[in-house]
């Protein structure tokens, strides 16, 4: 009986321990990470990665919850009305900054109903086309398409996707338009691209790696300002005469407006240990990207690269006039 | 011969003892899951998912995600049969008839149908991916926007099969369901259509929450008017296992399925969810007692559930050939080899021969526990039915509310169930049947799609449907199908054939 | 005359949801044949659903047939919100207590349930619901939420 008491007495010391020392104990239950996608797509990928080595280092187990839909938009609404304790985060990909611009009515306000943890990986692009188009340099691709302008078509994964991004980016650098063939989602985008059935994709690496690896489609350029080291062989754009097109499908890290500083101090700390993690980033170089580097891991480098961002491609949408509402 | 090292090789790296275990779990778990009410395959190995990542070894991992796989898939269609309640599209053909079955009392042979028609599919299949995926790949692309259109249009002259009462009725629900497929957002020009401004619709309905009302709301709230007379499903439960007459009449809907489903399966368009249609059609064409199906006509379930099943394998070899995934649930897939440090592609099969193989001989395995684990496991389910119904359908509810909800945590997709629920329910007050809908739920987003991209990429010229030989074949099909369907009816007086048969 | 009032309803509300449908697309551009815009393909199918609905009401007037018999009213009533409940209350209530009202609500759709018999298969419901989805499986729901 005694032991009992005291038991039970130990047990009461903790639990009041816990409560008094408050916020030092962060994080004291689950955290969520919200991906504004379904399952099984890259970024969720990317953020179950990523939130596997983050639960090592916080001592707390973080989840992941899909909340797909709107191009992202819903899933972020969802965590801009969360409460901002720091156990409802949210991992979102360039379409933070282009959602911006591609929906009028957003229910929130992009550069404020946020906080800042850091930026998780930068994805590179890569400009394709079908095996058997004539083209075989860069150079060669443009011409052939201001040549053929009106025939030449580029596929796209859906509004806001980052092929449609990168398919309005390639055509305001070479100054034509061509034809814009829509689907919904990567997959039948690019079983269209292996079939022939459309021209050019421009899409991120780890969608496109092991096709270009394969020799299943022809790679012109990568968007990086260096070559990449699993695709040695493909040039940059710069390398091919392609200016302005240097761009990736960067992934930040974000807590609502109001989370305490420490405890956003403390996730962006961990997000720097979790994307130093072995496992994270040999993942990572199979998709062809790398973990975002410690300075990049911050809250005032996602700031500057969602503010940047957002002034970038709000021509370029604008001046493709189609908007996703 | 080269195929005999690579199945040895499958074999070996699948039945280690460890791999046997992951493979059981795997199938054990799936049917556990995919079993309960409004909880499909896609939420169940959504569910099921992060538990596959606990594994170090890649081929376990993907042999037990494999046998959820599975799993999940027997597990919708134990739902569909026994309370009308189909989790993916194609089960919602076996619920017609398994449904009419188990109310019967035959719920038993239903299931074990189900079971044995599956692994007679599955193992087919699987030797058909093995042997042929790389030539079957090279024909899938062949499929252009036009021959899916084309396709498509296939799809929908054969669902006037689907209906056993008014075929302008069907017609008018096969319309509705176009429509209903179409709210969200035009992947075209971006414009939101038919959401009513609500953004969370603003990439559609979702199916799961259509299915769960207009079939499982539907028959609840058909269930609750007269109680006094029923309080259990079923009174009398007869005879667990198929009669010997139940044999003879599955063998060849279950050979003619197998051939339906692994041919559309491999298409990664959205052949697969045809399949079991398809496989309906040709057996309510066939038949001898056309009058039977839609009142529990065993060749009902068999030719759908085993096209669905061959379906389901083939729809690998996009995946395993290719590295594209066909459907949301290979997507699944995909996301679960990326993480487990697999990038699926081209290569996989020379690259990673051992697990390349693996996963096949493992599909076959996963076939076989699941008839080995399934068919003791029938006389459970059906017990299940001699539950009173007034305990049973808050626990429906229940689980509806959570399935439907974790697809993608949205609160709007619980108020489609609700709505749905009525309209599903006033529909069959007013004899409208509720499959036809379904099918022209899941078509009408693909008939536009490919309809439109055909005619951007043709620039406008509409003979690319004629022109191209698959297409042309396709719609050649559609053709003779409107015929053969058509002509019998139309040959009734007028008034027959509006005239519910009941 | 006999009218088949169930044919005769059926028939307008696929004119009513036609009519819906084509309403809403006539906002979206229509295009041509060749240059599909986003109310091509619906406004079609409207139209057809609307044709269809208006051969039905036809024939109800020249077949007669079976009145709809009992409606399940108070199954309407009940089993309606419960999904509806759910979704209001999952997040702010949290898991336990938005499922167990949402069976709790389901299980007097029938004449037949008793106060006490339905909270206790809807405890059971719950603690089964959640030691499998939240503790086993580890699906995100917080058990109890912040409205608590």
């Amino acid at each position: 009986m005694k032991k009992l008491i005291a038991a039970l007495a130990a047990a009461a010391a903790v639990t009041l321990y816990s409560f008094a020392a408050g916020a030092q104990a962060y994080p004291e239950r689950t955290i969520t990470v919200v991906v504004p996608f379904s399952a099984g797509g890259p970024t969720d990928t990317v953020t179950r990665l990523v939130a596997e080595a983050m639960s090592k280092d916080l001592g707390q187990q973080v989840l992941v919850e899909n909340v797909g839909g709107a191009g992202g938009t819903l899933g972020a609404k969802r965590v801009a009305d969360a409460e901002p304790d720091g156990y409802t985060l949210l991992l979102y990909h360039i379409g933070m900054a282009t959602s911006a611009t591609l929906y009028r009515n957003l229910p929130y306000d992009t550069l404020n109903a946020f906080e800042y943890i850091g930026l998780v990986t930068e994805v590179p692009m890569t400009i394709l086309a079908k095996k058997d188009m004539e083209a075989d340099t860069l150079a060669e691709l443009v011409d052939y398409a201001k040549a053929n302008a009106d025939k030449v078509t580029v596929a796209n994964a859906g509004i806001g996707a980052a092929s449609h991004l990168c398919g309005m980016l390639f055509m305001s650098a070479i100054g034509t338009p061509l034809v814009t063939v829509p689907y919904k989602g990567t997959g039948p985008a690019m079983t269209d691209l292996l079939g022939g059935q459309v021209d050019i994709m421009c899409d991120q690496t780890t969608n496109t790696t092991k096709q270009i690896q394969a020799g299943t489609v022809k790679a012109y350029a990568v968007t990086t300002p260096e070559r990449l080291d699993v695709l040695p062989d493909v040039p940059t754009t710069a390398e091919g005469g392609l200016t302005g097109m240097e761009f990736g499908i960067w992934h930040g890290l974000y807590a609502p407006k109001g989370t305490q500083a420490d405890i956003v101090d403390r996730l962006s700390k961990s997000l720097q240990v979790a994307l130093k993690d072995e496992n994270v980033a040999a993942r990572f170089a199979e998709l062809g990207t790398k973990p975002s580097s410690e300075p990049d891991a911050t809250p005032e480098a996602l700031k500057a690269k969602l503010e940047s961002e957002i002034a970038r491609w709000k021509p370029v949408i604008d001046a493709a006039g189609q908007y996703a509402d | 011969m080269d195929l005999f090292d690579n199945l040895s090789l499958g074999f070996s790296t699948a039945t280690t003892l460890f791999n046997l275990g992951f493979c059981l779990m795997g199938v054990l778990l799936g049917t556990l899951i995919g079993v309960l009410p409004g909880i499909g395959p896609t939420a169940t190995i959504a569910m099921l998912l992060p538990i596959t990542f606990q594994i170090g070894d890649p081929v376990s991992s993907l042999i037990m995600l494999a046998g959820i796989y599975y799993g999940a898939q027997y597990g919708g269609s134990t739902t569909a049969i026994l309370i009308n309640l189909p989790g993916e599209s194609s089960s919602a053909v076996t619920a017609i008839d398994g449904y009419q079955m188990a109310r019967k009392g035959r719920a038993g042979a239903a299931l074990a149908v189900a079971a044995i028609g599956s692994f007679f599919a599955g193992t087919v299949s699987t030797f058909l991916v093995a042997l042929l995926a790389p030539p079957l790949t090279a024909i899938a692309l062949q499929f252009g926007a036009a021959e899916y259109f084309s396709l498509m249009v296939v799809g929908l002259v054969s669902s006037v099969a689907l209906a056993h009462g008014s075929i302008i009725k069907a017609l008018a629900m096969v319309v509705l369901g176009l429509l209903l497929g179409l709210v969200g957002t035009d992947i075209y020009s971006g414009a939101p259509r038919f959401n009513l401004g609500i953004r969370e619709y603003s990439d559609g309905l979702n199916f799961v929450a259509v299915a769960v009302g207009v079939f499982g709301i539907a028959e609840i709230l058909r269930n609750l008017e007269d109680e006094h007379e029923r309080t259990v499903l079923i009174k009398s439960v007869t005879g667990l296992m198929p009669t010997r007459d139940d044999w003879r009449r599955m063998v060849a809907p279950i050979l003619r399925g197998t051939a339906l489903g692994s041919a559309l399966g491999i298409l990664p368009g959205g052949g697969a969810i045809l399949a079991s249609f398809a496989s309906y059609t040709v057996e309510k064409r066939v038949s001898k007692h056309p009058e039977e199906f839609g009142k529990g006509a065993i060749e009902g379930v068999a030719g759908p559930e085993s096209a669905n099943n061959a379906g389901a394998q083939t729809s690998f070899i996009p995946l395993l050939t290719l590295g594209i995934p066909a459907n949301p649930v290979m997507a699944l897939m995909i996301g679960a080899m990326i993480i487990q440090g697999i990038v699926p592609g081209p290569n996989v099969a020379t690259e990673q021969p051992a697990l390349f193989w693996g996963i096949i001989a493992s599909m076959w395995i996963g076939n076989l526990m699941l008839i080995v684990l399934n068919l003791p496991l029938i006389g459970l389910w059906v017990k299940l039915l001699t539950i009173p119904y007034y305990v049973l359908f808050p626990i429906i509810m229940g689980f509806c509310s959570i399935g439907v909800y974790s697809v993608n945590s949205n609160v709007y997709d619980l108020y489609s169930v609700a709505f749905f629920g009525i309209l599903g329910y006033a529909l069959v007050k007013l004899r409208c049947e509720p499959a036809p809908l379904l099918l022209g739920f899941v078509l009408g987003p693909l008939l536009e799609e490919n309809l439109r991209r055909a005619m951007i990429i043709s620039r406008g010229d509409p003979s690319v449907f004629v022109t191209r030989p698959i297409s042309a074949t396709l719609l050649f099909i559609a053709l003779a199908v409107l015929v053969v369907v058509f002509l019998p009816a139309v040959r009734k007086k007028r008034e027959e054939v509006f005239v519910e048969e009941s | 005359m006999a009218v088949d009032r169930p044919n005769a309803l059926c028939g307008t509300i696929f004119v009513a949801l036609g009519a819906f449908f084509a309403w809403q697309s006539l906002n979206l551009e229509i295009g041509s044949a060749f240059r599909m815009g986003p109310g091509f393909f619906p406004l079609g199918l409207a139209s057809i659903l609307i044709l269809l609905g208006l051969v039905i009401i036809g024939y109800a007037f020249r077949v007669g047939g079976e009145p709809v018999g009992a409606i399940a009213w108070r199954g309407i009533v009940l089993i309606l919100p419960a999904p509806i409940f759910f979704g209001l209350t999952v997040r702010g209530l949290g898991f336990v207590p938005a499922i167990f009202f949402t069976a709790l609500i389901a299980s007097f759709a029938s004449a037949k349930m008793r106060l006490v018999p339905a909270v206790l298969l809807s405890a059971a419901l719950t603690v089964f619901t959640a030691f499998v989805f939240v503790q086993a499986l580890g699906l995100p729901f917080r058990l109890f939420g912040p409205w608590l």
